[in-house]
C-alpha cells in the first residue's frame, strides 16, 4: 500500500442551483518520502482536494489512509502551508513558530521548544527577523515564516496549497529553492502533496506531476514522472521540455473533451463557448 | 493649531454665551459668573471634607468613581464571558438573544427599584443597576468579535491541532481583544451616565447625590458645578479608554 492512498474522493458543496460537484471519485497515491504535484487551472477543485486529503475537510465519500492509517481530521505528522501565510499577527515570527513547536512537542521543555523554532527559521533566513511581528515582514518573509513553522514540527507529511502563489516571481523563485533544499533535507522522512498552477515551479520541486482537469466533478490525468536530478535549476533541459508538454498536452486534451462535452450539450451557445475555452487556457499559468 | 486649539475654545465660549443668555432669562438659573462664585470653594479645595455632602468637587467625584469602577467591573466580569459565549454558540446566541434585546433598552431608574428589592441596601443596588446597564456594550461587541475571527485563525488552530484552551487563549482571545475594548470603552460610560441616576435615587456621596441634595436645597449654582464635573470626567475617562484602544488595534 502507498504511504498516502487516497481512493474515491467525491465532495460536493451545496448551491443554490442544487449541489455543485467539485470532485468526482478521484483516487491519488504517494510513496513514502515522494515529492507530488497536483497542477490544475483555477477553481478546478484542487485545494478542496488537498483540504480532504490533509484532513482540515471531511470527504462526501471515498477512503484516506496515510501510512496505513485512515485520516479523520488534521493528522499529528502532518503540516500545511496555505497560500495567505495564516500567520497570528499578535505574535512575533518567532512566537508563531513557538505556538507549533509547542502544540506538536508538549513533551519537550519550553529552552527546547524555543531552541528548535529558532533553528528553523535561522534555516529559512530569519535569523535576525524572528522577533519581528508578520505586520513588519514582507510577503516573502511571512511564506518564510510558514514554511519554518511547517517544518519545525518535523512533519511526515507536508501539505502546500499554492504556497507561492502570493508571491511576486523573484521571491518565489527564491523561495522556491529554499524549499526544495529543505525537503532534500528531509529526504525520505517527509512526504509531500504540493497544489499549483505554476508548471514550472511543480518540474523543478516534484518527483511526480498529475495534473487536474478542470471542474466541476474534477478528475487527475495520469501523471507524469520528472526525472532530472536535484538540484534542478532553470529548465531548458530536455526532459524537463518534453515532461512540461506532456502535462500542457494532458490538460489542454481535458480542456478540449470538456468543451466538447459542453458544446454538444448547448450547441445553440456555440460562439460564447469557444470564448470561455480562450480564457480557460489562458488562466492556468502554463 | 488654530483648528486644534482656537476651534474648540470658540465652541465653549459660545456655549458658555447661550448659558449667560439664557440666565438673564430665567430668574432662577445662576449664570457663569455667579456660579463660579458659589462655587469656588470647592473647586479651590477639591479635598475638603466638610460634611456627608458638603465635600470638594474632586473627593465627591472620586467617590463617584469608584462607585462606578465597581458596577463597571461587575458588568465586564459578567459581560466578557456572556459575549464570548453567544459568539462561538449559535445555539446560546439564538437562545439568549431576545433576552438581551429586550433587557438592553432599560433605563436605570426602572433597575434601581428592582436592585433594592433584592439587596435591601442603596450601595449594591446602584452597584446592580450600573453593572446590568453597561453591560450590553461589552456583550455585543465581544460577540461581534469571536464573530469577525477570520476562518484562517480557525484554521490556524485547527491545523497546529491546538488545545481547546490554547485556541481561546492563543487565537480567539487576542483576535477579540480590540472589539472587547470598544465594548468597555462604551460600557464604561454608560457607567457613568448611570451614576448620576443612582446616586440621586439612593441619596449615597458622589456627584450624583451631591446634584440632588444642592437642587433640594435650592442651591442651584451647585447643580451646574456638579453637571460641568459629570461632564469633565466622562470626557476624560472615555479619552483614555480611547487611547487603550487605539494601541490594542495597532497590532
Amino acid at each position: 500500500m502507498a504511504y498516502i492512498d487516497a481512493s474515491n474522493i467525491s465532495k460536493s458543496f451545496p448551491a443554490k442551483s442544487g449541489p455543485r460537484h467539485v470532485l468526482d471519485r478521484v483516487s491519488v497515491s504517494v510513496a513514502r518520502g515522494e515529492f507530488v504535484s497536483i497542477v490544475g487551472f483555477m477553481g478546478c477543485g484542487k485545494s478542496t482536494l488537498l483540504n480532504i486529503l490533509s484532513g482540515v475537510v471531511p470527504a462526501d465519500t471515498g477512503e484516506i489512509h496515510i501510512d496505513g492509517r485512515p485520516v479523520a481530521g488534521v493528522s499529528e505528522h502532518a503540516s500545511i502551508v496555505f497560500q495567505n501565510y495564516s500567520l497570528l499577527p499578535w505574535f512575533s515570527a518567532l512566537e508563531n513558530v513557538r505556538l507549533a513547536v509547542r502544540a506538536a512537542r508538549p513533551q519537550w521543555a519550553r529552552g527546547e521548544q524555543r531552541k528548535q523554532a529558532e533553528r528553523y527559521l535561522s534555516l529559512v533566513g530569519l535569523g535576525n527577523a524572528m522577533h519581528r511581528r508578520p505586520n513588519q515582514l514582507s510577503g516573502g518573509m511571512r511564506q518564510r515564516v510558514a514554511i519554518a513553522r511547517a517544518f519545525a514540527t518535523e512533519p511526515e507529511v507536508l501539505f502546500l496549497d499554492e504556497p507561492f502563489g502570493a508571491l511576486d516571481a523573484l521571491t518565489r523563485a527564491n523561495l522556491q529553492q529554499e524549499l526544495a533544499r529543505l525537503c532534500s533535507a528531509a529526504g525520505q522522512n517527509v512526504t509531500t502533496v504540493m497544489i499549483s498552477n505554476n508548471l514550472d515551479e511543480a518540474l523543478l520541486l516534484s518527483d511526480r506531476i498529475i495534473p487536474m482537469t478542470p471542474g466541476p466533478r474534477a478528475t487527475l490525468g495520469p501523471p507524469v514522472a520528472v526525472e532530472l536530478p536535484r538540484p534542478r535549476s532553470l529548465l531548458h533541459d530536455e526532459h524537463a521540455v518534453r515532461a512540461r508538454t506532456h502535462v500542457v498536452e494532458s490538460l489542454t486534451d481535458h480542456v478540449h473533451a470538456a468543451n466538447a462535452r459542453r458544446a454538444r450539450m448547448q450547441s445553440r451557445t456555440g460562439s460564447a463557448e469557444s470564448a470561455f475555452v480562450a480564457a480557460d487556457s489562458r488562466e492556468a499559468d502554463i | 493649531m488654530v483648528g486644534n486649539f482656537v476651534l474648540p475654545l470658540v465652541g465653549i465660549a459660545c456655549a458658555g454665551l447661550a448659558w449667560w443668555a439664557a440666565s438673564a432669562q430665567v430668574a432662577d438659573l445662576p449664570s457663569p459668573l455667579e456660579t463660579w462664585e458659589e462655587s469656588k470653594l470647592y473647586i479651590m479645595e477639591p479635598w475638603a471634607k466638610r460634611g456627608e455632602m458638603d465635600q470638594g468637587i474632586a473627593r465627591l467625584a472620586y467617590y463617584s468613581l469608584l462607585r462606578v469602577a465597581r458596577g463597571f467591573l461587575l458588568g465586564i466580569a459578567l459581560g466578557t464571558p456572556l459575549g464570548f459565549l453567544l459568539g462561538m454558540s449559535t445555539t446560546a446566541h439564538r437562545m439568549f438573544d431576545p433576552v438581551i434585546q429586550v433587557l438592553r433598552p432599560i433605563s436605570p431608574l426602572a433597575w434601581l427599584p428592582l436592585g433594592l428589592i433584592l439587596f435591601q441596601k442603596s450601595e449594591p443596588a446602584a452597584l446592580f443597576a450600573i453593572a446590568i446597564c453597561s453591560m450590553w456594550p461589552t456583550v455585543l461587541n465581544t460577540m461581534s468579535g469571536v464573530r469577525a475571527i477570520p476562518q484562517d485563525y480557525w484554521n490556524v488552530a485547527r491545523v497546529l491541532r491546538l488545545s481547546r484552551l490554547t485556541t481561546f487563549t492563543k487565537v480567539v482571545l487576542p483576535a477579540t481583544l480590540p472589539y472587547m475594548f470598544t465594548g468597555f470603552r462604551l460600557s464604561l460610560g454608560i457607567a457613568w451616565l448611570v451614576i448620576v441616576a443612582s446616586e440621586m435615587l439612593t441619596g449615597t456621596p458622589g456627584v450624583g447625590g451631591f446634584l440632588w441634595q444642592e437642587y433640594n436645597s435650592l442651591i442651584y449654582s451647585h447643580i451646574l458645578l456638579a453637571i460641568l464635573t459629570i461632564g469633565i470626567v466622562g470626557f476624560v475617562l472615555d479619552r483614555v479608554m480611547g487611547v487603550a484602544e487605539a494601541k490594542l488595534r495597532s497590532i
